[in-house]
């Protein structure tokens, strides 16, 4: 693997530590499976890529597709909360729907980002070739928003939204409204995805409807492995581990795709990431049988100490 | 002071499975008062806690609280007068958070909650010396996980987070039914200090006739959704444990199994 190669793998792995956030927001703080995620990265890559054409100023352009993310996200948790619509239908049926804004938005299936400024632009032309300037501009922002959002989450708000995702009624109790707590959480959550699709429209030139597809396997994929390796108490530990996850699936998948025995193309990534993140979740459960079954063999009488509640989240 | 008028609450209503949980509890209890609360397994003694703090809406009937009508409130935002601890250790604490989180979520206890950090030198401070008055050395332990604690400590400090913040009326729904008799009666006696201390209006449920004659002011029985005792003042200083079981099987009108009372 080529040092371009490896740099371009650690700057997808940056790009997408922020859907990680996301994911981690959602399925991790709130305990709310969203699969709204999907749609909301292409969305942002089209928003931006689309208003950047148009002239606008990339750095405003990016926000705007932050609000549209936090928009769809908060479409998600309307048709849970108010219309009482289970979690994952509720995701399935906003990124369904967003597929087609997408494409609306774009007024075709992609939209090229050639000879215009990009929020790239003003970071480049010191002397430091691209293939540098990107991965390390993506550090710096990718740690800026674990920052924040770690300050965030040990905020007076941000305990409120952790407790309403950890035990809902004892949130209720000390009056924490649990909606409201979902709202802002859901929008934060996919408002984040959304960047990380402008930033990779940016990056890489384009945006494009399909762009999406897999975005809440890998997004779980960094967070469990980010969890598995680099096992964490508090919650900014917790958000650097994914943003480590990101990182090491990116280099992982680039060195399997190198490897010219193992004959994989491109095209293997989504199989590649769902047996990869099927195995980081079935591993530990197998472990789990296994230990129980030992411990039953040496010691039929004491009980065994399976935990039937550590296999819920995924 | 608490204001109930005439509260019906039913469950499944209309389907098979339906139940009259409440059917017409009027109840009045003055400012100050500590009111105990007993009858059988599936009386209606959560149910009623549970819809003054605003977890069920009844179907008819009005709550009362300080002459604030809250009876379409939900249960955020009457958490400001309410307090509450549940019979589950587990149901009042948030496990995966550390301990003096657990305690900074209940200061926040009606008031707004901005983006200002949760836990600083000052209210650690506060924490450690709350915690240290339980004398269960849980004052060194303020970063532990929550779900590290056992129940009897996780209940305690359940106990601690409904007090931390001032309120009108403090719900208890046998908060000591999950823990060792020396733990029970630990957590028995700061709660006494604490609804002195704070002059809450105050409803514990128990299954303990003893603790329900021992501790508070007047006792009430539930039975099938109603009131069905109501005792106070110098008619219950005179009651015996035995005078109560009494009552109970009279309301049931049927044999007492003993062994389905816990005579604590
Ligand atoms: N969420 C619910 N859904 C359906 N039925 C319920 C629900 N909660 C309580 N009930 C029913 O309402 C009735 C009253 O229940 P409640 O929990 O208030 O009893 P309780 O007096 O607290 O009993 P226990 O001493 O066993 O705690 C019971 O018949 C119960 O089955
Ligand atoms: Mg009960």
């Amino acid at each position: 693997m080529s040092v371009i190669a490896l740099l371009g793998s650690v700057e997808i792995g940056l790009v997408y530590a922020l859907v990680a956030f996301g994911v981690y927001l959602s399925f991790r703080v709130l305990n709310f499976p969203d699969l709204t995620v999907d749609g909301s990265f292409p969305l942002g890559a089209a928003v931006a890529a689309t208003l950047i054409t148009k002239g606008v100023d990339p750095f405003i352009a990016s926000f705007a597709a932050v609000l549209a993310g936090a928009a769809a996200g908060l479409v998600t948790a309307v048709l849970n909360l108010r219309f009482g619509i289970l979690h994952l239908l509720a995701s399935i049926l906003t990124m369904t729907a967003l597929y087609t804004v997408s494409l609306r938005v774009m007024g075709g299936p992609n939209v090229p980002l050639l000879m215009v400024d990009t929020v790239l632009t003003p970071f480049q032309g010191f002397g430091m070739p691209d293939y540098w300037m990107k991965p390390i501009l993506f550090a710096v922002i990718t740690v800026l928003v674990a920052l924040l959002l770690a300050r965030y989450l040990n905020s007076e708000s941000g305990l409120a939204l952790r407790a309403t995702g950890s035990n809902p009624r004892m949130a209720r109790a000390n009056g924490i409204s649990t909606d409201a707590a979902t709202y802002l959480g859901m929008g934060l959550s996919n408002g984040l995805v959304a960047l990380a699709g402008a930033l990779f429209a940016q990056a890489n030139g384009f945006a494009d409807a399909t762009m999406g597809i897999g975005t809440i396997v890998i997004g779980l994929a960094a967070v469990i492995i980010g969890e598995t390796l680099l096992p964490a108490r508090s919650v900014l530990w917790m958000l650097l581990a994914c943003l480590a996850g990101s990182v090491m699936y990116r280099l992982a998948i680039g060195f399997a795709l190198n490897a010219d025995v193992l004959g994989l193309t491109a095209s293997d990534l989504n199989l590649m990431t769902a047996l990869l993140v099927g195995l980081a979740l079935i591993l530990p459960r197998l472990k789990r049988e296994a230990a129980s079954r030992r411990a039953k063999r040496t010691q039929t009488a004491r009980p065994t100490a399976a935990s039937p509640t550590a296999g819920d989240k995924p | 002071m608490i204001r109930c008028s005439d509260l019906h609450l039913t469950f499944n209503r209309g389907a098979p499975t339906e139940r009259l949980a409440l059917r017409g509890v009027t109840l009045d209890i003055p400012a100050g008062e500590f009111v105990t609360v007993i009858g059988s397994n599936g009386a209606g003694k959560s149910t009623l806690l549970n819809a003054l703090a605003g977890d069920y809406q009844p179907e008819s009937g009005a709550i009362t609280i300080d002459e604030q009508d809250v009876t379409a409130w939900p249960s955020h935002r009457r958490a400001g007068l309410v307090a509450r601890v549940f019979q589950d250790p587990l149901a009042g604490t948030c496990g995966d958070m550390t301990v003096e989180e657990n305690l900074a979520l209940a200061a926040g206890r009606g008031n707004r909650r901005g983006f200002g950090l949760a836990l600083d030198a000052g209210r650690r401070d506060r924490f450690r010396d709350t915690l240290r008055d339980l004398g269960l050395g849980l004052e060194n332990r303020l970063g532990a996980q929550m779900g590290l604690l056992s129940g009897g400590q996780r209940q305690s400090v359940s106990l601690l987070m409904a007090a931390l913040q001032p309120s009108r009326i403090l719900l208890l729904d046998e908060h000591t039914a999950a823990l060792d008799p020396k733990t029970a009666a630990m957590v028995m006696g700061l709660t006494d200090r604490i609804v002195r201390d704070q002059k809450l209006t105050t409803l514990m449920v128990t299954h303990s006739m003893r603790h329900a004659l021992d501790h508070g002011d007047r006792t009430i029985m539930l039975h099938e959704g109603r009131i069905v005792l109501d005792i106070a003042g110098d008619k219950r200083k005179g009651l015996t444990v035995q005078d109560l079981l009494d009552q109970f099987a009279r309301v049931r009108n049927e044999a007492l199994d003993d062994d389905k009372l816990l005579l604590g």
